[in-house]
């Protein structure tokens, strides 16, 4: 046929493709409407029971204000969950609309208590069904479960390691007193209480009490002596600094004139050793 | 669950004692040989849903189509469900209304049976379904046939010996990415909770014919592709990818070993040179004088070491 045409002139020149001519699908209107009126039998609706109509409106999307996308439109096909909604929400329509036109034409829907009859699904099957749903609800609360003795072991850990500091700290704090106590420094029995007090006072006020000392005395003396890398060989001894720092200075004793040794010091003198010895054999 | 004797249906609620089976339906659903597991439970969870279907044996595939009317007229039914299996793999079903009327193929896909677990709910065996339609049904003249044959196909005729008085299950199909969905539903409240049963399964239409399995064709699927020609385009991708990465490949090697243009004389080299000005020729007659170095003469630590001691 190529040939022909060629010579009929009514190719041109250059390449000359050949084009399947487009498949022409049937669609016969015609013939689907009559074919459709002849067979279509005009049974009443309580033969047929069929209805037609939109899925009912969700009322989850609704609440959420969500411009659900199949309102009138295409469903996705491919988004499993909507489209199973969607079915579902067809059926729920169809329900609704259908009890009152069931009731008016009497017939039930609702089975009563006592009546058996065999069931679509064998009572086997129903209880294999049952078995699996249950083991899955099992499955889901044993790893609830299990997530959540994980998570309360984490913060037990923390928990106890708190605890534990605490205590170490409180333990601390009474030894120290005790320890004042027995050293004479302190004559008070407060710490025996000290507890309770504590309990009373707020524990931020003695933190802060607590942290204004900052380090003891003793830490300060060594961190000056040995801190930093220790005192630097060589020093000035009199600096202008140290030469207008005038902190040491007590006046009481500048002027005092000896006033300890004057007074007779019994106030904080420990006695010699033979006056020891006799307080010893004493008691 | 015992079956009730049927001495008391009359005593039963919702059955009046003045029905009479009027609507003469009965639907003739078998397959070919062939088939696999999936489609024999399919069939058998048919036949369990719709009361007034009958079964029978399974047709060789040789014989031609219009057998199946034949068939019909024996078993006395006047709608025919013919499942086709073809390469152990393709499902087809034949839905048809047996004398004289239309009839339709379809491709069934996505098959889910009773028998799975996940679907739990369960209905009165033979009790009458509602039928839920999708309104795109009635917009297309091919769609509202085929919404006419599944009405006179799936619904259970009114007062069916087999038939239970109670509506308590609905099907649903529906109109997505061209296909027609089947879904079962179990009416549990009467305010819309649902619970599927099964089965359910996927029709894809492929062509309407005006006889009974023959005659001329009314319409045609545009969207359909066979199973065949998808399985063939799929492999035809995946062979185009593979050949397309050696293409590539050889490309590459190509580059590597091919011979590389020589770079030693370069032909432009010469563009930008300009001849420098001559400079006067210095010449000298005196030799420079001889530079002072400067040497540090430091002694070395120890020795410093030494001499600073002494």
């Amino acid at each position: 046929s190529l040939q022909e045409a060629f010579a009929a002139g009514l190719l041109k020149p250059g390449m000359n493709v050949l084009v399947d001519k487009p498949k022409k699908l049937v669609n016969n209107v015609e013939g689907l409407k009559q074919c459709l009126a002849d067979f279509r039998k005009d049974l009443p609706w309580v033969e047929r029971l069929d209805l037609t109509n939109l899925p009912a409106a969700n009322i989850i999307s609704q609440a959420e204000e969500k411009a659900s996308a199949p309102a009138a439109g295409e469903l996705d096909a491919d988004d499993d969950f909507q489209r199973e909604m969607f079915f579902y929400r067809q059926a729920q329509a169809t329900i609704l609309e259908a009890m009152p036109l069931l009731n008016r034409h009497s017939i039930a829907t609702k089975r009563p208590e006592d009546y058996f009859a065999e069931m679509a699904k064998s009572d086997q099957h129903m209880q294999k069904i049952r078995k699996k749903l249950i083991s899955k609800q099992m499955i889901m609360e044993r790893s609830e479960k299990a997530k959540k003795l994980r998570e309360q072991r984490k913060f037990g850990k923390k928990v106890q390691i708190e605890v534990i500091q605490k205590r170490q700290q409180e333990k601390k704090a009474m030894m120290s007193a005790v320890k004042k106590y027995q050293k004479g420094m302190t004559d008070k029995l407060e710490f025996l209480e000290g507890d309770q007090k504590m309990n009373k006072e707020s524990s931020q006020g003695s933190k802060k009490a607590v942290n204004k000392k900052g380090p003891s005395a003793k830490r300060k003396y060594k961190d000056q002596k040995f801190g930093f890398g220790g005192k630097k060989s060589g020093k000035k001894w009199n600096t202008k600094e140290s030469y207008n720092d005038v902190s040491g200075f007590r006046a009481k004793i500048a002027h005092g004139k000896g006033g300890k040794k004057g007074k007779g010091g019994k106030q904080n003198k420990r006695p010699g050793k033979s006056v020891r010895k006799k307080m010893k054999n004493r008691s | 669950m015992d079956q009730q004797p049927s001495a008391d249906r009359e005593k039963l609620p919702g059955r009046s004692i003045s029905g009479k089976w009027t609507n003469k339906e009965r639907v003739l659903i078998f397959s070919s040989r062939g088939i696999n597991f999936r489609t024999r439970h399919l069939m058998q969870d048919l036949r369990t849903m719709m009361p007034h279907a009958k079964a029978d044996t399974k047709m060789d595939r040789k014989d031609k189509l219009f057998v199946i009317n034949e068939v019909c007229e024996i078993k006395n039914c006047n709608k025919c469900l013919y499942f086709e299996a073809k390469k152990k793999q393709d499902l087809y079903m034949w839905i048809s209304n047996s004398p004289h009327g239309p009839s339709a193929k379809f491709l069934v896909q996505n098959i889910h049976t009773l028998a799975e677990l996940k679907l739990t709910g369960n209905c009165l065996k033979g009790s009458r379904p509602l039928l839920s339609f999708d309104p795109k049904f009635d917009k297309e003249p091919h769609y509202a046939l085929l919404k006419e044959l599944f009405i006179q196909t799936f619904s259970t005729p009114r007062y069916h010996p087999k038939s239970q008085p109670f509506v308590d299950h609905v099907f649903t199909f529906t109109i997505a990415d061209n296909r027609i969905w089947f879904r079962n539903y179990q009416i549990i409240e009467e305010d819309g909770s649902l619970v599927e049963i099964g089965p359910r399964f996927v029709l894809n239409l492929m062509k309407i014919f005006q006889g009974s399995f023959g005659g001329p064709t009314l319409y045609e699927n545009p969207d359909f592709r066979s199973p065949n020609m998808h399985r063939r385009e799929m492999r035809l991708a995946a062979a185009a990818k593979v050949r397309e990465k050696q293409m590539v490949k050889e490309m590459q090697k190509g580059k590597k070993t091919s011979a590389k243009e020589d770079l030693e004389s370069d032909v432009t080299a010469d563009v930008f040179l300009t001849p420098a000005e001559e400079k006067p020729a210095d010449i000298q007659t005196e030799a420079p004088e001889p530079k002072v170095v400067k040497k540090k003469q430091k002694a070395f630590k120890r020795q410093r070491m030494q001499m600073a001691r002494r």
